[in-house]
């Protein structure tokens, strides 16, 4: 059976070069340009693992991480989620933090530029999981 | 002794009382103590040309309406500095309003000038209903009198100019802070978008490398290595460019707090070894404790010895060794990171802590920015910097030292910038990864 994995970044290369990456492993890629679509796409495809930049416009992955904790997205909440951002882990956590006074609490946390086969172990890893 | 007293009572009742409380105060005394009809103070303009009206008592409220009185011939002898008395309103040629006066009641006038040491700062004018005359001593009284009322003019002018430094000062941070907050703003989000490019372009490539396993050859392969290496390259440059100016403007103050120089020292050296193992090069420790806990930013100061370190990694051969030591003295934390490497030539070493200096400009390793980072960090912290080689005790290699003050940590500039701003909000796209 293909896991399905949603992959939310407002960078089309991004997408493409993770797209291509996961797709050659077999795995189903849904996209999202941003929080928004992402918070849509989630209630109607209902992947298996979230991929999630952070700084993205209208709605960003901080808010998108936070929706998933809302009541209304309790039946996806527990779908691992991967932050894949150019910002730093501290740096993020800390801002969440003050933000909403929870933790942040990803399955993984990627730095850009994330190694190829990090990225692919991490996604094993967490699929093989459920 | 009378200057100085006068002076000393000016001084005192000013910053007691108020400059406006004070000249009403002196004017109504006066007036009252001479038993004159009204009393009035002028102040000297700055062009020094005219006169204009501070206070008064007494006398109609019409004749203050003048905004500003032209100093004429009589005037001008008051503001050298002598007293002028006009005994007779109705008779004296100087009077120029005689028929408003005598409708007033009032026969005679005396001018004061109010001076201090240096100039005369103001005219009272005393009114009287009857031809007053005065005795030697009396006249000798409103002298020191008048000169106690320059004394507080002068006091007024001083303070009344502080207040317009202070408030012009006050606008002046206002603004610095203002531009600086948008200047990291604009500085994180041109971080933010030279970089993702270069992520994109090196996803491509990593992608390229591992699909066509086997069909490119041996130098198209270390071709594509390459740029993958100086796209890392590249990205170090820019974060150690938003470092550089980070640190430059400020924005670290954040980051102060009460830092345990062993709690730091700890990570620290932890993090050398994962450095260093890959190249074969040993870490050693030489670390003096008890270390006090400083008022400083934890995160600088283990990047500043992490910078040093990975410099002594780039510089040091397989199996080489790393030392990093630390300890209390003078009222300072001093700490240094020595190495068995290659070592600087005499006429570079001067250089090193200049911004895009590299030993070897034809390097491909380093943004020659690490060791101005690390100046950075040190002043910051009101410390000092500086590195030697090659090692006098082992003849070989580099050994930068740095000391940072236990007391006050933080620079006095940056306390002052610290107290309005204590909380800065971290903009969105702040700290994007890849510093060094």
């Amino acid at each position: 059976m293909d896991r399905k994995i949603l992959l939310a970044d407002d960078d089309p290369d991004v997408v493409e070069v993770v797209s291509i990456l996961l797709e050659d492993e077999g795995y189903e890629i849904v996209t999202a340009k941003d929080g928004a679509e992402a918070l849509e796409k989630i209630k109607l495809e209902s992947p298996d693992l979230v991929i999630l930049d952070l700084l993205m416009p209208r709605v960003d992955g901080f808010a998108v991480f936070n929706m998933l904790r809302d009541p209304s997205y309790e039946r996806w909440s527990k779908v691992p989620v991967i932050i894949l951002t150019s910002v730093r882990e501290e740096v993020s956590n800390r801002r969440y933090e003050l933000e909403t006074g929870q933790r942040m609490d990803y399955a993984a946390y990627l730095e850009k530029p994330a190694d190829p086969d990090l990225l692919l172990e991490t996604v094993s890893s967490l699929l093989a999981q459920d | 002794m009378r200057h100085k007293i006068i002076h000393e009572i000016a001084l005192s009742v000013v910053a007691a009382g108020g400059v406006d409380n004070i000249i009403r105060a002196l004017v109504e005394a006066t007036a009252r103590g001479t038993e004159a009809r009204g009393c009035a103070l002028l102040t000297v303009q700055a062009d020094g040309k005219s006169l204009a009206p501070r206070v008064s008592c007494g006398v109609a409220e019409d004749r203050l309406h003048e905004k500003q009185i032209l100093v004429d011939e009589a005037l001008k002898q008051v503001l050298k500095g002598n007293s002028l008395f006009v005994w007779d309103v109705a008779g004296d040629p100087r009077v120029t309003h005689k028929e408003e006066l005598q409708r007033e009641g009032i026969a005679s006038i005396v001018f004061l000038p109010f001076r201090d040491q240096s100039r005369v700062r103001g005219v009272m004018r005393l009114y009287f209903s009857e031809n007053k005359g005065f005795g030697r001593e009396d006249l000798e009284f409103l002298d020191s009198i008048a000169e106690l009322g320059g004394s507080i003019l002068q006091s007024a002018e001083t303070q009344e100019r502080l207040q317009r430094d202070v408030e012009e000062a006050r606008r002046d941070l206002a603004r610095i802070r203002d531009e600086r907050r948008h200047f990291l703003s604009f500085l994180s989000m041109v971080t933010h978008d030279l970089k993702s490019p270069l992520v994109a372009v090196q996803g491509y490539l990593k992608i390229l490398l591992r699909k066509s396993a086997g069909s490119l050859d041996e130098r198209m392969v270390k071709g594509i290595h390459r740029s993958i290496e100086r796209i890392d390259g590249m990205m170090e440059l820019i974060s150690s460019l938003l470092e550089l100016s980070r640190l430059e403007s400020g924005q670290v103050i954040s980051e102060l707090k009460t830092v345990s120089w062993e709690e730091v020292l700890g990570a620290t050296v932890e993090m050398a070894h994962e450095l260093a193992s890959p190249k074969g090069i040993t870490v050693t420790t030489e670390i003096r404790r008890p270390l006090p806990e400083v008022f400083a930013s934890d995160i600088r100061l283990q990047q500043l010895i992490l910078n040093l370190v990975s410099n002594s990694v780039r510089h040091t051969p397989r199996g080489g060794r790393i030392t990093i030591r630390a300890h209390t003295e003078n009222d300072a934390v001093a700490v240094n990171v020595e190495d068995v490497g290659t070592g600087i030539a005499p006429d570079h070493l001067p250089h090193v802590f200049e911004e895009f200096y590299k030993g070897d400009p034809e390097s491909p390793e380093g943004t020659g920015l690490g060791l101005s980072i690390c100046k950075r960090i040190v002043d910051m912290h009101r410390g000092t910097i500086e590195a030697i080689s090659p090692v006098p005790e082992t003849g070989r290699g580099t050994r930068v030292s740095f000391s940072i003050p236990i007391g006050v940590a933080c620079s006095l500039e940056d306390r002052w910038m610290l107290e309005g701003d204590r909380v800065i909000r971290v903009p969105a796209m702040d700290d994007t990864t890849g510093t060094t």
